[in-house]
């Protein structure tokens, strides 16, 4: 008997929380073969069960290694399903600048953060590591981004967070972004002390953090 | 202008509002446990709210580690406590007792032919002193039998200091302390970023020297020795203590590309920083072989000769930085991998120092019995480094523990009833008890997987920049005073050793001071080291691109 959609949409988000990539990638043939809407199967379906890989990650049920793995299946899934949405223009697309700040090498929170946050939506502009405070303000100018994020996990380099800040204000443009923080050695009191509109401890946080910020 | 007193001390200091009871503590000289340099992460500089007169004289802010942990309403955070108006605060005793530190270690048959020399003159009764074949001082009388020279080896948490009877080369004395720095910033980076403040260089730099006066001070009353007869002094320790030690800002070291300001393979005069030494004490600072793998490495590798042997060795200092070199035929490569302070206690909910009362040894044996051995045979407090190995290597091993880190279902797992029985819940997330109050939490394993994995990772990268696999090394030594207490088994358990290393496990004990001993004990391996330096290749781990991934792989046990 052909299961429902909303049967199928489940067992693409258990796919995802169970990081079963080839199970993923099977049941999103499954449900494109049987006229389902794909764009649904994906925000539906495979983000869901990556949210809730994310929530897990959070009660510390999760680590690195299993959410990684839940984005490894959710992406064999989108695989399947992405050639047959119709493709529009998504309008009102929202823009996070995401980098490590100078002098800091230690990527791997961001490239978290930045998984989560393009999984719920956001367009990432990924500018990588030991980036100049100047160019995350460029960046964000030329791309017309949202949000600043900004990271770091040595308590050496926190000072080039402030320094973003203060180019946003000298150039007159603080208001235009909302400037986020995370990292290790990072505290809301920091985030409070420089003037920024936002502080995460981990990945997850900073997708509710962004959402809120954003309204 | 607020005042705050400090008892039991009873001082009273007079600073501006707004002024945090940690930074009016740090003014009036008096040690509050800070290993995060007041970020408000740590939550090690807890005070009880019992011990304030008056809580309403203080603003608390908010701060990462009350946010992590929820307000509470026994105790505040001396970092996040602003004063408002006056107040008095009880500082409890913060002192170390039983606090154990490795001193002793591998090294080599050493030819003894030390710079300092000494000549008794019969017909003047004086006696010359010699500094590299150049007269440097003359005595009163015989003094040929009383030629010394001293190591310190300066650890991020402690320091080790060893009189050495220059004529003999025997070690006389040795002596251990904590770093006094320790109590403002744990960490390297904390230091670092303390020391980028004119103020923060002066204290760091002022207490190491001073807290060197007390070593020397005591190693010279315990030996019946004067120290004014103490003429060569060798720095060892990693990059960053050389620097502080030295009053030279380490700033360099905590920015990419992390370039250290000096090389090291150099003497200084000892009265430039007025070290109670003979007036002509010299420094000897052993060469540097990158930021982030130190002098104490390059005395590790004197210690055990690791450039010399024609097999496959590998020499890991396993600590909040793992430093690490490999020698394939002599030929040497370098790494060092930031670990965290997980392994020193730090980030553990019941985590502490090798102090009374640590949990040092656990084993679950097969008649179904667990050991818990703390130190000082005292009833357990929390948890120090070896023992937080030993407990997530026992239980990964009786998978109590899955190899994703999480503590098993014991329905599920089919875990035997003593075991399951001590997995209880506490503020609605599962624990481990392991004695009557402590306990090992889920984020605790994921700390240690942090640490573990970094160093894992730092292990695998070396071998392969090598071209070597785990199987084809011949000898793991592990050394550093922190090395010593672990147990092999423990590391492979936990993965932090692959687990073709069993059986080729030694812990080495404290190489940094017996290579120190060396460099004391003849200026040749000092210009043998200047030269090796410069040929072992650093692999800088941030470089490679699928360092993520190999890091990541190594997380799972």
């Amino acid at each position: 008997m052909a299961k429902t959609k909303e049967e199928y949409l489940e067992e693409l988000s258990n796919a995802v929380v169970e990081m079963e990539e080839d199970d993923a990638a099977e049941i999103a043939r499954e449900y494109i073969d049987e006229g389902h809407d794909a764009y649904e199967g994906i925000s539906y379906g495979l983000v869901d069960g990556m949210n809730k890989a994310g929530e897990l990650f959070e009660e510390e049920e999760y680590f690195i290694p299993e959410l990684l793995a839940c984005s490894d299946a959710m992406n064999r899934g989108i695989e399947v399903l992405s050639p047959h949405i119709e493709r529009q223009e998504i309008k009102d697309e929202k823009i996070i600048v995401i980098g490590v700040v100078q002098g800091d090498t230690h990527d791997i929170g961001k490239n978290l953060v930045a998984l989560l946050e393009e999984v719920a939506g956001y367009k990432i502009v990924d500018l990588g590591k030991d980036v100049p405070p100047r160019a995350f303000v460029d960046k964000a100018e030329e791309v017309g981004a949202d949000i600043i994020a900004l990271s770091t996990l040595m308590t050496t380099t926190m000072p080039r967070m402030k320094e973003v800040i203060d180019i946003l204000k000298e150039d007159n443009i603080r208001d235009k972004y909302k400037v986020i923080i995370g990292g290790a050695p990072v505290s809301p009191k920091f985030a409070d002390d420089i003037g920024a509109d936002g502080y995460s401890a981990n990945a997850n946080g900073a997708v509710r953090l962004v959402q809120e910020l954003l309204g | 202008m607020s005042n705050i007193t400090f008892n039991p001390d009873n001082i009273t200091i007079s600073v501006p509002k707004g002024t945090t009871i940690l930074e009016a503590a740090r003014q009036a000289g008096l040690s509050v446990e800070s290993p995060c340099n007041g970020a408000g992460v740590c939550g090690k500089c807890r005070i009880e709210r019992k011990n304030i007169s008056d809580i309403e004289a203080l603003l608390i802010k908010k701060s990462a580690f009350t946010e992590e942990h929820g307000e509470d309403d026994t105790y505040i955070l001396a970092c996040t406590a602003c004063i408002e108006e006056d107040v008095l605060v009880e500082l409890t005793a913060n002192k170390e007792s039983d606090l154990k530190i490795l001193s002793k270690g591998r090294t080599f048959e050493l030819d003894i032919d030390p710079a300092v020399k000494k000549v008794y003159s019969k017909d003047e009764d004086t006696t010359k002193v010699f500094y590299d074949g150049k007269e440097i001082a003359t005595e009163p009388g015989n003094t040929e039998g009383e030629n010394f020279g001293l190591v310190i080896d300066i650890g991020t948490t402690t320091m080790v200091a060893s009189l050495v009877n220059l004529s003999s080369g025997e070690e006389v004395v040795s002596e251990s302390v904590l770093n006094p720095q320790a109590v403002h910033a744990q960490d390297v980076v904390s230091r670092i970023t303390m020391a980028a403040e004119e103020a923060g260089m002066n204290i760091l730099y002022t207490e190491v020297v001073a807290e060197f006066n007390t070593l020397i001070d005591n190693v010279a009353t315990k030996a019946g020795v004067d120290s004014r007869k103490i003429y060569e002094i060798i720095l060892s320790g990693n990059t960053c203590m050389i620097h502080l030690a030295t009053n030279v800002n380490p700033k360099s070291l905590g920015e990419y590309p992390y370039d250290p300001a000096i090389r090291g393979g150099s003497n200084e005069p000892a009265a430039r920083h007025g070290l109670h030494l003979s007036p002509e004490a010299t420094v000897y600072l052993p060469p540097i072989i990158s930021s982030y793998v130190g002098p104490d490495i390059t005395s590790g590798v004197l210690a055990t000769q690791i450039h010399k042997r024609k097999d496959r060795s590998l020499l890991v200092d396993i600590g909040t930085n793992g430093e690490m070199v490999i020698s394939k035929n002599g030929i040497l490569s370098a790494t060092s991998t930031a670990a965290g302070p997980a392994f020193e206690g730090m980030n553990i909910e019941f985590g502490m120092r090798a102090a009374r009362g640590a949990i040092e040894l656990f084993e679950i044996e097969d008649d179904e019995t667990i050991t818990v051995k703390t130190i000082g045979d005292a009833p357990a407090v929390g948890i120090c480094g070896s023992g937080l190995m030993d407990i997530v290597g026992e239980l990964v091993y009786h998978k109590v523990i899955t190899k994703s880190g999480k503590f098993a279902k014991p329905e599920k797992a089919n875990l035997p009833d003593f075991l399951a029985r001590r997995l209880e819940e506490r503020n609605g997330k599962t624990v481990f008890m392991l004695s009557e109050g402590v306990y090992l939490t889920q984020k605790d394993v994921r700390q240690v997987q942090l640490a573990k994995g970094a160093v894992r990772a730092g292990i695998e990268f070396l071998m392969k920049s090598v071209d070597l696999t785990a199987e084809e090394v011949d000898e793991v030594m592990i050394a550093g005073s922190f090395g010593y207490h672990l147990r092999a088994k423990s590391l492979i358990n936990i993965g932090l050793l692959p687990k073709e290393f069993a059986d080729k496990v030694d812990f080495v004990g404290n190489t940094s001071k017996t290579g120190g001993q060396a460099f004391l004990l003849n200026p040749l391996y000092r210009r043998e080291m200047e030269e090796l330096v410069k040929k072992i290749q650093v692999v800088e781990l941030s470089n490679y691109d699928n360092f993520d991934e190999v890091f990541v792989q190594c997380l799972n046990f």
